[in-house]
């Protein structure tokens, strides 16, 4: 510090003083400064090289802001150069100042230097001090730092590696990261790395790496977390001791410098594998610290020993077991537990399920368990608590197994399925192995008759479960109506009680019940009933496939009286099958069938189309039967049928018939053609593939019968008229086309006899017919007619051979004839006659509608003639006649012309191979019709026996067979003609 | 070398059954060897080119002057001092490193410190064997069993060990191997003895 000095001695001056004043004050404020600034003494440093901490201490009077710098000393870089405040230290007296390093202190040598600061006056620095770093000369080696360093998980760590002397520097990694690294001095290099994450139990490694890539040095750091605990809590289990437990997180830290440290009231322990501290005796309060490296963690506990009492698990269980019931026994492990209150909760497995039971006592080791099923095996564990102040469940006993004794089985459920005859079965549904009650050994079925003591007794073994019956012996035996059924269940301790069903012997085909359908819904058949108020029995609902009509595998369930309903549902259950089910009473009398249903689980079309289809016209229409849908292959309710027509690959819905009933459907209004129809059933479910069946529709034949019917009606009406025309004109008609023929003289007396008369008349000799017209035409008249043979066949006809050299032979025959005369218009008639006798085969005849004899020598009955329709012939006259003429209605053989023949009773045209009658035309015959015209000119007109008008060719006779049946007619022409003659 | 006969050998002997199963172990061993260290490498980001200088097990040099007892001897002599260092590296790295949840390299390492044992058997078989009644009992005096106490020095110490071991069961194959010469004279010697047999029948 600087003095001023004054001389007393030296006499002032006013100037001088002045000056003197002057500079002394200048000097004074000079000295004044340099007194505050003092510059920083005896700067020391100390390190602390984990935390990379640099604490320097310096001496500076009473100065509080200097500027600290820090260099790294070789390369002379600024690391820290900040002004701070810093006080004294009372208790050293020096000012003391903390720096921490990035970098480990020891990569290299820092300066260090402290001057004191005011305002903007700074003192002188102080002289430098320097830490020295490893990268010193004499330490040769390669070294890395920090070595082993524990950081928290996102800690940011710089690692520092120097190389040894006379090697250069490669690389620095953090595990397989290459870092970028920082040189702080010759041989010292620096990385940094941020946000670390967790490492592995043994660290993560840096590793230094020369230039040539080869491993030099390295370090390990440990990357974890600070502890951290919960649910720290304090019990007992002795009820003396304290067994404390907590939670913590891994701190990813281990071994005996890194890993957690455990202290319990300020004692040290060693975690055990539970992770428990166990303390000899209730304090009542705990404390828990737990410590690592990168920190630490508290937790406390306090309570009273009777709250937090962990019963431990019960020890020794026995059991002794009866059918219904158990005793469970065991021991406490501690002699406290005698006088603790307990409540213990004992767990009874049996068959998978589990049921819990809880006991309550006063050191409770002995607990019944109720409600068991005889012969079933049991698990049974127990645990227990404190019964005051409650705090947890101590742990579970071991598993102790037992098994409850046998009784004898439970009452089979038993029925009866009874078929259409005394026949049927007696059921009964396995018993379970609850039921059984112990070891099963058989079943006995009984049946008797209560009235008449008559008794059948069956024994089966264990596995049978049902057993046919046939009631017809006890039906016929017995007077009762009934007979009972009784199955008892066995096993090896004993007979079960029996289970009975009356069966009714009174068989009836009838149903009694209508049959309702059963709604199948998510809880199965739903079935309702009415229920008699009055009725207490029991119900007993069957079920069994419909399709099933023998010995079914029928199933039930019996319904507690008083109920109205339930739900029936079943495994067996199965789409598209009808199910029926009946619902009986079930009481001391005979079952009773109340109702019944039918039902399917799932309605399916139907698995096959109608049986038979066929199709039949009718008149224009068509009409489809078919036969029904077997049951099994309806698979649901039919709902009605849907008819097809097809046309090409394409079906046209022609009708939807809703009745199911329906087997029958007639189709209208369709052409002719050929049609191809489709039935198809449908369900609930939808249709069926359909029946096919195709036809061809033809033209309607009545139709053609009655167009002929009603040609033949004109034609009559036709005929009629004309009939009536000719009736109305007759004379107009004989006149015209008969007129009267001049009656032939004959000698003598020609009308005795009627047989024929044989003539023989010389060669080319003719009979002339003298034409007189005053003939009377009631006159008889003789025919000359060459003889010969009429029938080539000679059948019963020209017994009489005859020599064609021979004059032909003319038969007279008193036939009878139109007493009208011939008519005119043939003049030629007795030439043509002749010639025709010429050729010995020309028949004579006359368009046979005449009605008298008149015109010939024969007189006949005119009644007769009027009335028959085939002449009176002579018997004598008729037995000459081998095969000459014959009558028109009497076309067959002569010797059967009794008179009263009729003409009908001989229509057979193969006896007339020759001469038709003209009663014999076809007037519908489209060959004759022209022919028949011609001939119509000459009907019912004489004709000359040498007239070929009449005479038929030999083709004809095919055509006899036509020509025959309007013979008829023609007769009856002919005879209303003939009744015309007055 | 740091190891003491205490009787002599009595000539080759050796048993050619003994040979091959220690020759089969240490075949396994090399195996399991390798393993061992690509499981070390890959937990401890080490590369395969790694150098690790110095032996750390001390024996004899290699003679072509040794006859087979010596050879076994040299060779169980190593492998005793392989399996104290693997002990040593395993107490060592458990307690400095462990702790953790235990994987597939801690099975490796018990199983190779197990095998190791076998083959140890193996050839103190095959010394009886080939020394008589000669008792060896390998020193284990002035092996360095203590190892660095820097983490990253222990973790380099245990790789080398590991490399011990690995070379020590490659000598021991290469060492089995050329027993066989001593086993055909065996061979040669019962053949001889058949073919009497045979020929008197």
């Amino acid at each position: 510090m600087p003095h001023l000095s004054v001389n007393p001695s030296s006499k002032p001056n006013c100037s001088t003083v002045w000056l003197i004043s002057v500079l002394l004050g200048l000097l004074a404020v000079h000295t004044n400064a340099n007194d505050v600034l003092t510059v920083p003494q005896q700067v020391s440093l100390s390190t602390n090289m984990d935390s990379q901490q640099l604490s320097i201490s310096w001496l500076a009077g009473a100065a509080t802001t200097f500027d600290l710098m820090i260099l790294r000393t070789e390369l002379n870089e600024s690391v820290f150069y900040e002004t701070v405040s810093v006080m004294v230290s009372q208790l050293s007296g020096r000012h003391e100042w903390n720096w921490t390093s990035v970098e480990p202190l020891q990569c290299t040598s820092l300066s260090i230097k402290v001057r004191s600061r005011e305002g903007q006056s700074t003192s002188e620095w102080s002289n430098t001090e320097i830490l020295q770093g490893s990268d010193l000369p004499s330490e040769e080696e390669w070294q890395m730092f920090p070595l082993d360093r524990v950081v928290p998980v996102g800690a940011n760590t710089t690692f520092c590696c120097i190389v040894k002397e006379g090697e250069q520097f490669g690389t620095i990694n953090y595990g397989n990261t290459v870092m970028n690294t920082t040189r702080l001095s010759r041989r010292s290099y620096a990385t940094t790395v941020v946000n670390q994450g967790l490492s592995g139990s043994s660290g993560t490694n840096v590793i230094c790496y020369n230039s040539f890539k080869e491993l030099k040095i390295g370090a390990v750091v440990f990357v974890g977390y600070p502890p951290l605990l919960s649910d720290f809590v304090c019990e007992t289990h002795d009820l003396t001791s304290a067994v404390c437990l907590w939670n913590e997180r891994d701190t990813k830290l281990y071994g005996p410098t890194r890993g957690t440290r455990y202290t319990m009231n300020n004692r040290t322990f060693t975690l055990n594998l539970k992770k428990e501290c166990r303390v000899d005796h209730w304090e009542g309060n705990w404390t828990l610290v737990v410590v690592n490296p990168l920190g630490q963690y508290s937790l406390t506990d306090s309570a009273e020993l009777g709250h937090r009492v962990t019963a431990v698990a019960p020890e020794n269980l026995i059991s002794v077991a009866h059918a219904t019931n158990a005793t469970v026994l065991w021991q406490w492990k501690y002699d406290g537990y005698s006088s603790l209150a307990l409540v213990c909760q004992v767990e009874l497995t049996s068959q998978g399920y589990k049921t819990n039971h809880t006991f309550s006592g006063v050191g409770l080791r002995a607990v019944v368990l109720p409600d068991l099923y005889p012969y079933e095996d049991y698990n049974v564990q127990v645990r227990c608590g404190a019964q005051q102040n409650f705090w947890k469940w101590g742990s579970w006993s071991e598993t102790m197994s037992f098994k409850s004794s046998s009784i004898v089985p439970e009452a089979p459920d038993m029925w009866v399925w009874m078929n259409k005859d005394y026949t049927g079965q007696v059921i009964w549904k396995p018993l379970t192995r609850r039921q059984s009650r112990g070891l099963m050994t058989g079943y006995e079925v009984t049946l008797w008759s209560p009235g008449e003591s008559l008794q059948h007794t069956d024994i089966l073994p264990p596995d049978t479960f049902a057993v046919p019956v046939n009631l017809t012996q006890m039906a016929t035996a017995s007077s009762d109506n009934m007979v009972m059924a009784t199955v008892t269940a066995k096993n090896t301790e004993g007979v079960s009680l029996p289970a009975s069903v009356l069966i009714p012997l009174r068989l009836t085909d009838a149903d009694p019940c209508a049959v309702s359908q059963a709604v199948y819904t998510d809880s199965g058949f739903s079935l309702f009933w009415q229920s008699d108020v009055n009725t207490t029995c029991a119900y007993v609902v069957e079920w069994h496939n419909a399709s099933c009509k023998w010995n079914c595998p029928v199933d039930w369930i019996k319904v507690a009286p008083g109920n109205t309903n339930v739900s029936i549902e079943s495994a067996n259950f199965q789409p598209g099958v009808r199910y029926n089910f009946s619902l009986y009473s079930s009481s001391s009398e005979a079952t009773e069938l109340l109702q019944r249903w039918q039902g399917y689980m799932q309605e399916l079309v139907p698995s096959s189309p109608v049986l038979s289809l066929l199709t039949t016209q009718e008149d224009s229409d068509i009409l489809l039967t078919w036969g029904h849908i077997p049951l099994i292959s309806r698979r649901g309710f039919l709902l009605g049928y849907n008819i097809y027509i097809s046309s090409g690959s394409q079906l046209t819905l022609l009708a939807n018939l809703s009745d199911p009933g329906s087997r029958s459907y007639t189709v209208k209004g369709l052409s002719e053609g050929s049609y191809k129809f489709t039935v198809k059933a449908y369900t609930s479910a939808g249709e069926d593939t359909g029946a096919t069946a195709s036809i061809m529709l033809e033209p309607f034949t009545d139709w053609l019968i009655l167009e002929i019917l009603a040609s033949l009606g004109v034609t009559a009406l036709f005929l009629v008229i004309v009939t009536f025309l000719c009736y109305k004109k007759r004379k107009w008609v004989k006149k015209a086309f008969y007129p009267d023929i001049p009656e032939p003289k004959l000698p003598g007396d020609w009308s005795r006899s009627q047989a024929p008369l044989d003539v023989k008349p010389p060669h080319h000799s003719l009979v002339h017919m003298v034409e007189r017209p005053e003939w009377d035409s009631s006159k008889e008249a003789l025919v000359v007619i060459p003889e010969e043979d009429e029938d080539e066949d000679g059948q019963g006809i020209g017994d009489e051979l005859v020599d064609t050299d021979e004059p032909t032979s003319l038969r007279y025959y008193n036939q009878v004839v139109d007493e009208r005369p011939i008519r005119p218009r043939y003049p030629d008639s007795s030439d043509s006659s002749a010639s025709s006798l010429d050729s010995a085969r020309t028949d004579v005849t006359y368009t046979g509608i005449q009605t008298s004899g008149s015109s010939f020598v024969f007189q006949l009955d005119p009644q007769g003639s009027s009335e028959g329709h085939q002449p009176q012939a002579d018997p004598s006259f008729c037995a000459g006649g081998g095969g000459g003429y014959r009558p028109q209605m009497q076309s067959r053989v002569p010797s059967d012309d009794t008179g009263s023949a009729s003409p009908n009773s001989f229509p057979e045209p193969q006896a007339a191979s020759g001469y038709k009658p003209q009663s014999s035309w076809q007037m519908d015959s489209p060959v004759d019709d022209r022919e028949g015209r011609s001939r119509a000119s000459s009907l019912g007109s004489p004709t000359s026996i040498a007239s070929t008008q009449f005479l038929l060719p030999d083709g004809e006779d095919h055509t006899e067979e036509k020509r025959q049946p309007s013979s008829s007619a023609a007769t009856w022409l002919t005879n209303l003609l003939s009744s015309t003659k007055p | 070398m740091a190891a003491r006969r205490t009787r002599g050998m009595t000539g080759p002997d050796v048993s050619r059954s003994t040979v091959a199963r220690a020759a089969s172990i240490a075949e396994q061993l090399r195996y399991e060897c390798s393993i061992l260290l690509e499981l070390y490498r890959e937990k401890e980001s080490f590369t395969a080119d790694v150098l690790v200088d110095g032996r750390l097990v001390s024996v004899a040099p290699p003679s072509s002057q040794l006859d087979t007892r010596d050879k076994l001897w040299r060779l169980h002599s190593a492998l005793m001092q392989c399996r104290s260092l693997l002990e040593r590296a395993i107490a060592r790295e458990e307690e400095e490193l462990g702790g953790g949840k235990k994987g597939d390299y801690e099975t490796q390492r018990k199983m190779v410190k197990d095998r190791l044992s076998y083959l140890l058997i193996c050839t103190g078989e095959l010394l009886k064997t080939a020394g008589g009644a000669a008792l060896l009992t390998p020193s284990l005096e002035g092996l360095e069993l203590d190892g660095p106490t820097a983490l990253f020095e222990l973790k380099l110490w245990v790789y080398r060990i590991f490399k011990e071991v690995d070379y020590w069961t490659k000598t021991a194959i290469t060492t089995l191997e050329a027993l066989p010469s001593v086993i055909a004279k065996e061979r040669v010697r019962t053949s001889r003895v058949r073919t009497t047999r045979s020929t008197r029948r």
